[in-house]
C-alpha cells in the first residue's frame, strides 16, 4: 500500500518536472472553450438560447391568465418561450425530453389564491437540461412572489376585478371609487417600492442574464475537457512505461501488478484536480459564481476525472500498440466531447443529440456539474456518488489491469 | 543462489529456450554468451518473473520462482537492456523509487541512495534529470537502479550495449565489487571480451540452447590445446580444403576472403602453412596467430561468428 503512495508521487513529480506539459493541459481547454464561447456569441452578453415552457392552464382564470401574460414580458419572453396545450400533450412532450419544463395550473387556482388558501403550481423539469429548468423555476418563483406582494397590497381590489370579470361591472363600488383607492395605495407605498434613485432597469434580475450566457453555458464543458484530457494523458502512461522498461522493473519487483493500476488512477484523480482547479478558479471569478460551490464542484471532477481515465485505459490496453490505443482514443474522445456537450452546450444542442449527450460519460460528468455549479447538488450529493462512481472506476481499472498485466509480461 | 532447470519458452511452434540448465552461486559471475536472437534476453526474462516459463523451474534465492514469486523477486535486482529509467525524474529520484519498490523507507533508504549514486560516480548530477545526461551515465544510473536494494542476485541483460569505453570499465568495476560483496551476478552479453574479463564460469547459447558451458579454462580445452591461425586475403575454397588434411589442421572457418583454421603448435608450423595455402594459388595478405578464444569456440561449435 505505501509504494502505490509513493508511485502516485513520483508520478505528480513527473508532472511538475514537465511543467510545459502542465501549463499545456491547462490552457489547451481554456484557449478552445474561449474561441468556442467568442465564436457562439460571446462570453457575458444576451442568452442566445430559449427555454421552452410547456403551460397546461386547468384554471385559465384572471389569476393564472396573469401568469403566463408575465412570462410573455419583453424580457422573460427572450429568455423563455411559453406555449399552452393539454395536460396529455404537455405530459407526453416532456416525457419525450421536447421542452424545458411542463407547468399545470390546477383548476382552482385562482380563487384559492385570492383567498389566500395553500394551492401549488406543477412544475415538471425536463432532467437531460440544467440550465433553462432552473431559470424557469426562479422565473417562477420570482412571479409567485411579486403576486403574493401585489396580493398583500391590493388583495380586496384584486378580488373586485376577479369578481367583477363574471358580471363586467365593479360590484359594489363605483368605478371612480375604485380608481381612488388604488391610487391613495400606490401614492403611500411609493417611497418604498419606487425610491428615486431606483429605475425599472435596475430590478431587472442581472445574475439571471449572467448565468444564461454563452460562457456559463461552456463552462462545465470546458472543465470536463480539462479533465478529458488529464485522463487521456494519464492512460497512455502504460505504454511510456513499457517502452521504457520501467513497467518491467516494475513486474520483476516484490510489488503486484494491479498495485501498478490502482496507483495511476490515484494519479489521475489528483491530475484532473491540478488540471481543472485553476480553470475553475478562473470560471469562478469570470463568472462571479458563488465560491461555497467551487470546492463540490472541484470534488466531483475529482471524483469522475478517474472514470474517464479508467474508460480511455481499457480502450488503451486492449490496442496492440501505443500508437493504436492513442488514434483509438482520440477517435474515441472528441466526437465523445463534441456529443456531451463540450463543444457546444447542450442546450444549444438539436434535441436527438442532447438526448445522446446523458448517455455518453463524459455528458453524464458534464450535467452533474451543471448541478454543482448551480448549488442545486452539494455535499450531501457528493458523498452520496461517491461510493457508486469510485465502484464503477475500480471496475474499470480492474479491468485494464487484467488485460494489461499480459500485455506487460510479453 | 540461482539454479534453472530444464527451462522452455515457447511462442507457438517457435522455441526460444529450450531445455536450458545451469546454475551460480554467491560471489560468482556467471556469464551466458551468445549472438542477438539466441535466447539470453528471453533466458532473463523467465528468471525475473518477466516472462512465465513454458516448462521448467527456476530457483532464485533459493525461493521457487513459480511458487514464492514475492521473495524470489525480492532478493532479485535487474539491469536491463533497455534504459529502464525515468528520464524526467532525477538520478536521486530514479534511485529512491526503485529502492522504494523494494521496501527502503526513511534514513535507510537516503543511505543506499547516496551510496549508489557515489558508486556510479554521479554525486554531481544527482539532481539533475536523466535526458541531460550522456548515454554512459544513463546507462549506469540503470545499472544503480537494479541494486539499489541491495540484491543477493543481480541479473545484468547486456549492461554496456552502446556504451562509451570510460563507462564501461566504470561498469566492469561494479560487476567486480558486487562479486567481491558475494553477490551471484548472471551476465548476458555477446561481447567475447566481456565474457572473458568477468565471468568464472560461462554457457554459451544459441538457437536457445546451450551449446557448451564451464568455466573460461574448461572451455579452452575444447580445443585441446590447439591455436587459431586467421589469413586474410583471396582463396580458392576447393582447394583450401585438402591441404588442411595434409597440415593435420581443422577448418573453423573458410570464405574467399578469410580462412581460421586450428592447429597444434601453431607459432611452430606457422610458416609451413602458410607455403601449402600459398602454394594452392592463394593470395596472402594479413596472418594472425592467436590462443582459442570464446569467439573462436563459438566459431568452431557453431559454424558462424558470434557477432552476426
Amino acid at each position: 500500500m505505501r509504494f502505490i503512495f509513493v508511485t502516485v508521487g513520483k508520478e505528480l513529480k513527473r508532472r511538475f518536472n514537465d511543467p510545459g506539459g502542465l501549463i499545456t493541459a491547462i490552457m489547451i481547454p481554456f484557449v478552445i472553450g474561449f474561441l468556442l464561447a467568442a465564436v457562439m456569441g460571446g462570453g457575458g452578453g444576451q442568452p442566445s438560447i430559449q427555454a421552452r415552457l410547456l403551460v397546461t392552464d386547468l384554471d385559465d382564470s384572471f389569476v393564472s391568465q396573469g401568469i403566463l401574460s408575465a412570462f410573455g414580458q419583453d424580457q422573460i419572453a427572450k429568455m423563455i418561450q411559453v406555449e399552452k396545450l393539454t395536460l396529455e400533450a404537455g405530459q407526453r412532450r416532456i416525457n419525450e425530453g421536447d421542452g424545458s419544463g411542463h407547468l399545470v395550473i390546477p383548476e382552482g387556482f385562482g380563487e384559492a389564491w385570492l383567498a389566500r388558501e395553500e394551492v401549488a403550481l406543477q412544475l415538471t423539469v425536463n432532467p437531460s437540461q440544467s440550465i433553462s429548468p432552473r431559470l424557469i423555476r426562479e422565473m417562477l418563483e420570482s412571479l409567485l412572489d411579486l403576486g403574493d406582494y401585489l396580493h398583500k397590497v391590493f388583495g380586496e381590489e384584486l378580488k373586485i376585478i376577479a369578481n367583477s370579470l363574471d358580471g363586467n361591472e365593479l360590484a359594489g363600488i363605483s368605478t371612480a371609487d375604485f380608481s381612488a383607492s388604488i391610487t391613495d395605495k400606490v401614492s403611500g407605498i411609493a417611497p418604498l417600492i419606487f425610491p428615486p434613485v431606483m429605475t425599472v432597469e435596475d430590478v431587472t434580475p442581472q445574475p439571471e442574464t449572467t448565468s444564461v450566457s454563452m460562457a456559463l453555458l461552456m463552462f462545465p464543458g470546458i472543465l470536463v475537457m480539462a479533465a478529458f484530457f488529464a485522463a487521456n494523458s494519464q492512460s497512455s502512461n502504460f505504454w511510456t512505461e513499457k517502452e521504457k522498461g520501467t513497467l518491467g522493473r516494475w513486474v520483476a519487483s516484490p510489488n503486484a501488478f494491479f498495485a501498478f493500476w490502482v496507483a495511476q488512477w490515484f494519479t489521475a484523480m489528483l491530475l484532473t484536480a491540478i488540471v481543472t482547479a485553476p480553470i475553475l478558479l478562473a470560471g469562478f471569478l469570470y463568472l462571479d459564481i458563488s465560491f461555497e460551490k467551487y470546492f463540490t464542484s472541484l470534488g466531483w471532477l475529482a471524483l469522475t476525472g478517474p472514470v474517464l481515465f479508467a474508460v480511455l485505459s481499457v480502450i488503451q490496453v486492449l490496442a496492440p500498440s501505443r500508437k493504436v490505443g492513442g488514434m483509438i482514443s482520440t477517435l474515441v474522445m472528441f466526437p465523445l466531447l463534441m456529443a456531451g456537450g463540450s463543444f457546444f452546450p447542450t442546450e444549444t444542442m438539436p434535441k436527438f443529440i442532447a438526448a445522446i449527450a446523458q448517455y455518453t460519460p463524459n455528458g453524464n460528468v458534464t450535467e452533474s456539474l451543471k448541478g454543482y455549479l448551480t448549488g442545486e447538488f452539494g455535499v450531501s450529493g457528493l458523498l452520496g456518488d461517491i461510493w457508486g462512481i469510485m465502484a464503477v472506476a475500480l471496475f474499470l481499472v480492474l479491468l485494464a489491469g487484467l488485460v494489461s498485466a499480459r500485455k506487460a509480461l510479453t | 543462489m540461482i539454479e534453472v532447470k530444464d527451462l522452455q519458452k515457447s511462442y507457438g511452434d517457435l522455441v526460444a529456450v529450450d531445455h536450458v540448465s545451469f546454475s551460480a552461486g554467491a560471489g560468482r559471475v556467471f556469464g551466458l554468451l551468445g549472438p542477438n536472437g539466441a535466447g539470453k534476453s528471453t533466458t532473463i526474462s523467465c528468471l525475473s518473473g518477466l516472462l512465465k516459463p513454458t516448462a521448467g523451474s527456476v530457483w532464485v534465492g533459493g525461493f521457487d520462482l513459480s511458487r514464492d514469486a514475492v521473495k524470489a523477486k525480492a532478493s532479485l535486482g535487474i539491469v536491463p537492456q533497455e534504459l529502464a529509467i525515468y528520464e524526467d525524474l532525477s538520478a536521486r529520484d530514479n534511485l529512491a523509487y526503485w529502492g522504494a519498490a523494494y521496501g527502503l523507507k526513511g534514513d535507510g533508504l537516503k543511505q543506499r541512495v547516496d551510496h549508489v549514486l557515489n558508486r556510479i560516480g554521479l554525486v554531481d548530477r544527482a539532481g539533475d534529470l536523466p535526458k541531460k545526461y550522456s548515454g554512459g551515465m544513463k546507462r549506469r544510473l540503470n545499472f544503480g537502479c537494479g541494486l539499489v536494494h541491495e540484491p543477493a542476485v543481480l541479473l545484468l541483460d547486456e549492461p554496456t550495449v552502446g556504451v562509451d569505453p570510460q563507462s564501461r570499465e566504470r561498469l566492469f568495476d561494479l560487476v567486480r565489487e558486487e562479486k567481491a560483496k558475494g553477490t551471484c551476478v548472471l551476465y548476458t552479453t555477446h561481447y567475447m571480451e566481456e565474457a572473458e574479463k568477468l565471468c568464472d564460469e560461462l554457457a554459451i547459447i544459441d538457437h536457445g540452447k546451450i551449446i557448451a558451458a564451464g568455466t573460461l579454462n574448461e572451455l579452452r580445452a575444447e580445443f585441446g590445446g590447439n591455436d587459431i591461425i586467421r589469413l586474410a586475403g583471396s582463396f580458392e575454397l576447393s582447394s583450401v580444403e585438402p591441404v588442411l588434411v595434409e597440415l593435420d589442421a581443422e577448418l573453423l572457418s573458410l570464405t574467399s576472403e578469410v580462412l581460421m583454421i586450428t592447429i597444434r603448435d601453431g607459432a611452430r608450423n606457422l610458416s609451413k602453412v602458410l607455403q601449402a595455402i600459398s602454394n594452392t594459388g592463394a593470395e596472402i595478405r594479413d596472418t594472425r596467430l592467436s590462443e582459442p578464444n570464446l569467439e573462436s569456440l563459438f566459431l568452431k561449435l557453431t559454424g558462424k561468428d558470434l557477432r552476426t
